[in-house]
């Protein structure tokens, strides 16, 4: 019997499929996909504004309310809820790209840069 | 058979005098001004002005849209940029990449700038694992604040978040008063914003200026007694409608007093914030002389 409850879990894993919930972009300036969903795990790839993310929802991949599960090129990671917009936002790079390439930001300048944006608490004084 | 060729002869040489050459014939057919009647008439002249005037202005629009690829930011958009530019500069210094707890610092801020009015202001912390600036508040946009404060120096009197987020607030007037984005403006910097630099080289020198600038006013210069005096007597004003807060500002320039006397990592408080000896005496009723 218990046997069998086993096989009928297995096989109920095994149907269970990754589904797409849909393409969503990046908001910050600069930023981090995440090996894991917390603010210092590492990083499997920087990103910047207005990069186009596959959010996705995998059955054995659990996700509290501040993370989305998305998938990158061939990278599937964790990024910030609040870093992402249904609508391809207006981003600095994109109004002042030749001032962008200007700074001539190198990788670590690249990678903190996102870092920084996984540290800001944001907030409003709401009435 | 003569009368008809001489007829013959006569009609050719008449023909020949009175019609045009066969050059000038060719000429006619090439003649710009009959073909331009013809274009007229068609008005297929109209249909060449409106096309070219078309071109034109989508040349125009292509020349406007690759100028604007050059623009410099705007002075609201610049300031996060060159602030953000900094804090990552000194990331090595600053350590704000750190494991931390979520403080609830927002929600204590967001309660503190809605008790005194700031309704509606939006506002980002930036907790920082190093002593030193122990707290401060960045350039940034006009609609929303930037804030960083020094763990260490919280947890190093045990500070609560009530009390965080009264010296924030102090942080909130010094921003208003423009004091350390005036001291880190570099003189060519408000000829630059919103230009463009299309066809000349980018100088971007007035970026790590600002980042010179700020780390000058932090280590270096810091904020005069005249300042420090303005904004104990604005934070006064400020708390005085709600005691507990004005009370509790007190008690914590008490404690901060305390620890600058007490501990050397950080005595270099008072170079940034002279002194909270001095904004507790200000903040003491004045005697009446009778």
């Amino acid at each position: 019997m218990k046997a069998l409850w086993l096989f009928l879990l297995l096989s109920i894993n095994v149907g269970a499929e990754v589904k797409a919930v849909g393409v969503f972009y990046f908001n910050p300036f600069l930023g981090h996909v995440h090996q894991s969903p917390a603010r210092r795990s590492p990083s499997l790839t920087t990103i910047q504004c207005g990069h186009p993310l596959k959010v996705i929802e995998d059955p054995n991949v659990t996700v509290s309310d501040e993370w989305s599960y998305v998938s990158v090129a061939d990278w599937k990671g964790f990024v910030w809820k609040k870093h992402l917009t249904t609508k391809r936002p207006d981003c600095f790079q994109s109004r002042y790209p030749k001032f962008y390439d200007a700074l001539s930001l190198d990788l670590a300048e690249l990678f903190y840069w996102g870092r920084l944006h996984d540290h800001w608490e944001e907030g409003v004084a709401k009435p | 058979m003569k009368i008809l060729f001489l007829l013959l002869f006569s009609f050719n040489s008449l023909a020949q005098n009175s019609t045009t050459l066969p050059q000038e014939k060719e000429l006619d057919v090439v003649d710009f001004q009959n073909v331009k009647d013809v274009l007229k008439k068609d008005g297929l002249m109209q249909e060449v002005q409106k096309k070219k005037k078309e071109v034109l202005k989508i040349k125009e629009i292509r020349s406007d849209e690759e100028k604007k690829l050059y623009n410099w930011p705007t002075d609201n958009e610049f300031w996060p940029i060159a602030t953000e530019y900094w804090l990552v500069k000194q990331a090595p210094t600053l350590m704000w990449d750190f494991d931390r707890p979520d403080y609830g610092l927002t929600q204590s801020f967001a309660s503190i700038l809605k008790t005194v009015g700031y309704i509606q202001k939006r506002f980002r912390l930036l907790a920082i694992d190093s002593p030193s600036p122990a707290h401060l508040s960045l350039p940034w946009t006009s609609d929303e604040l930037c804030l960083v404060f020094s763990v260490p120096f919280a947890r190093s009197m045990d500070l609560s978040k009530l009390e965080i987020s009264l010296l924030l607030l102090e942080d909130v007037l010094r921003m208003e008063e423009g004091w350390l984005k005036d001291f880190a403006t570099p003189a060519n910097l408000k000829d630059l914003l919103g230009s463009n630099f299309k066809d000349k080289k980018p100088d971007l020198t007035p970026i790590f200026e600002v980042s010179k600038g700020y780390t000058k006013f932090i280590q270096e210069k810091g904020f005069s007694f005249q300042q420090q005096f303005t904004i104990t007597k604005k934070m006064s004003a400020i708390l005085k409608p709600h005691p507990e807060l004005w009370n509790a500002y007190v008690r914590l320039l008490g404690k901060i007093d305390r620890l600058v006397k007490g501990n050397q990592v950080f005595s270099s408080y008072v170079k940034l914030y002279p002194s909270p000896e001095m904004q507790i005496r200000w903040l003491a009723p004045e005697e009446k002389i009778l």
